[in-house]
Order: C-alpha cells, then sequence, then structure tokens
C-alpha cells in the first residue's frame, strides 16, 4: 500500500514540480518499489494521452485577435 | 530571423506594451492551444470555444494596454484563467450544465504529438483522444477542474489551491484521483491502451 503523501508527491514528479532532494528520494523508491514504479508509468502514460488531447483554434481566430490588437494600436 | 521566439513570455509581454505588435503575435501563438483547448473541454463546441477565445485574448490585451497587467504571475497562468472564468460565465449565462452531452470525435485534431504510423494505428490514436476527451467531461467537476488548471493552464498545485481556496495536498488529491480515475474509465471502456502505442 502506497501511502498518500507519497502519492501526492508523486503526482508533483510527474509534473516537475517536486524539490531536487524529494525528487532524488522518489527515484530512489522507485528503483526498488514496483508498484510505486507501476502508478509513476500508469501517471506518464494518462499524462502523454492528455497532451495528445490538445486542440488548434482556425487561423481565422487567431488573425481576428491579431488584426483587433494592431487595430487598437493604430487608433492610439 | 525573428528575433522574438526565444524571449520569454514576461519579455514579450514588456514589448507588447511599448508598441511591438510581433511580441504579441508570438505570445499568441504560443499560448493559443493551451487556451482554446481549456475553452473547448468545458464548452465542447468548437465555434463557441472560438468566440471564447476571442474574448479571452481582447480582455487580455485591453489590460496589459492599460497598464493593469500584473507581472508577478505566468503569462499562460493568467491568460488561461481568463480563458477559463469566461467559459465558466458563458455557461452561467446560458444556464446549461457544463456535464451535459459529450463531445464525439473531432475534426479539428491537428496537434498530436504521437509518432506517424500505420492508417490502423493513426486511427486508434485519434479514437483513444476522441474518447479521452468524453471522459475528462466525466470527471467530478473539482478534479475537471484541478486536471484543466494543471495540465492545460500551466497553473502549479500551489496557484490551484490558491485560486480554488484549498490546500495543496487537496489540489493534488484531486488531479491524483482525475488521473487515476481517467485510467479507469479507460480500462473499463475498452478503450485502447497499449503503451507500446505511445511509447516515443
Amino acid at each position: 500500500m502506497i501511502k498518500t503523501s507519497t502519492q501526492n508527491e508523486l503526482i508533483q514528479y510527474v509534473y516537475n514540480e517536486l524539490a531536487d532532494d524529494a525528487r532524488e528520494q522518489l527515484e530512489v523508491a522507485l528503483m526498488h518499489d514496483n508498484e510505486l514504479a507501476d502508478d509513476c508509468s500508469d501517471l506518464l502514460l494518462i499524462q502523454r494521452l492528455l497532451d495528445g488531447a490538445t486542440r488548434t483554434p482556425s487561423d481565422r481566430a487567431i488573425n481576428n485577435i491579431l488584426n483587433y490588437s494592431k487595430s487598437l494600436s493604430l487608433q492610439s | 530571423m525573428n528575433t522574438t521566439t526565444q524571449m520569454s513570455d514576461s519579455a514579450l509581454v514588456s514589448l507588447y506594451i511599448s508598441g511591438n505588435e510581433n511580441a504579441f503575435e508570438q505570445l499568441v501563438n504560443r499560448h493559443k492551444n493551451k487556451v482554446f483547448t481549456t475553452i473547448v473541454l468545458i464548452v465542447k463546441d468548437t465555434y463557441t470555444a472560438e468566440d471564447l477565445m476571442q474574448d479571452a485574448f481582447i480582455k487580455a490585451i485591453h489590460t496589459m494596454k492599460s497598464g493593469r497587467y500584473n507581472e508577478e504571475g505566468k503569462f499562460s497562468s493568467w491568460i488561461c484563467r481568463i480563458a477559463h472564468n469566461l467559459a465558466i460565465d458563458f455557461f452561467r449565462k446560458e444556464k446549461r450544465s457544463p456535464m451535459i452531452t459529450l463531445e464525439d470525435g473531432s475534426n479539428v485534431f491537428n496537434t498530436l504529438a504521437f509518432a506517424a504510423d500505420s492508417a490502423e494505428s493513426l486511427q486508434i490514436q485519434e479514437d483513444t483522444v476522441a474518447r479521452l476527451r468524453e471522459l475528462i467531461q466525466t470527471l467530478p467537476q473539482t478534479q475537471r477542474e484541478v486536471l484543466m488548471m494543471r495540465h492545460y493552464a500551466d497553473m502549479s498545485f500551489q496557484e490551484i489551491a490558491d485560486a480554488t481556496g484549498v490546500s495543496i495536498n487537496t489540489a493534488l488529491g484531486r488531479m491524483r484521483y482525475a488521473l487515476i480515475n481517467l485510467r479507469k474509465k479507460m480500462l473499463n471502456g475498452n478503450i485502447a491502451y497499449d503503451k507500446n502505442i505511445y511509447s516515443e
């Protein structure tokens, strides 16, 4: 059973928010604890899937924003 | 060569406030996908999401041009927070729940970072990500909020805790359950979960 504090640290670890000393300790634990390593692997996989769910707006919408900004600059 | 491409967001904001439109274009291109994804995952309609994205950037333009931009936070977190609030406001005004009809598939699907492979595996990847978008909508609101703020709005867990009025441990716990729930839902739905498909 993995402690909640360790699971929270795992979340911080996969999002690069863990302090250096805590990260080093967790990486040591990952080498010796298969359950923890599996959890880490699953989190990284979901994280990668979430990256793939990113959407891109149309060029038209982006041009509207840029043109609006330029029109304000011309007015001032 | 465009000299703004290597600049920090903070430097680009300063340049933009002083009148450099190229700096703003760089900021928009750098953050448009995260802003748009943050909105579209809430409103689930591409056209509405594009309108709200434009509103978010216009609000940002006015804030920066009027000298009210706060240099303390990250630009990416700030603009995504504006986008998130506008999307939530949209639902309040429409008196609709953001938990309704699920989006099924998408024709705007051009940012996949997966390695190109066979047509079949590409189709599996597209189906998986489309289903993942649906599953995100089925998460409890508190979990979905943290997931979107951290993953798409690029806010730190401490920033999320401050923004939502909870402790950092609560924010971390919600994120953990969000990711665990997504994994369970994907496994229960027999969705392709082959680690080899997504390996580099």
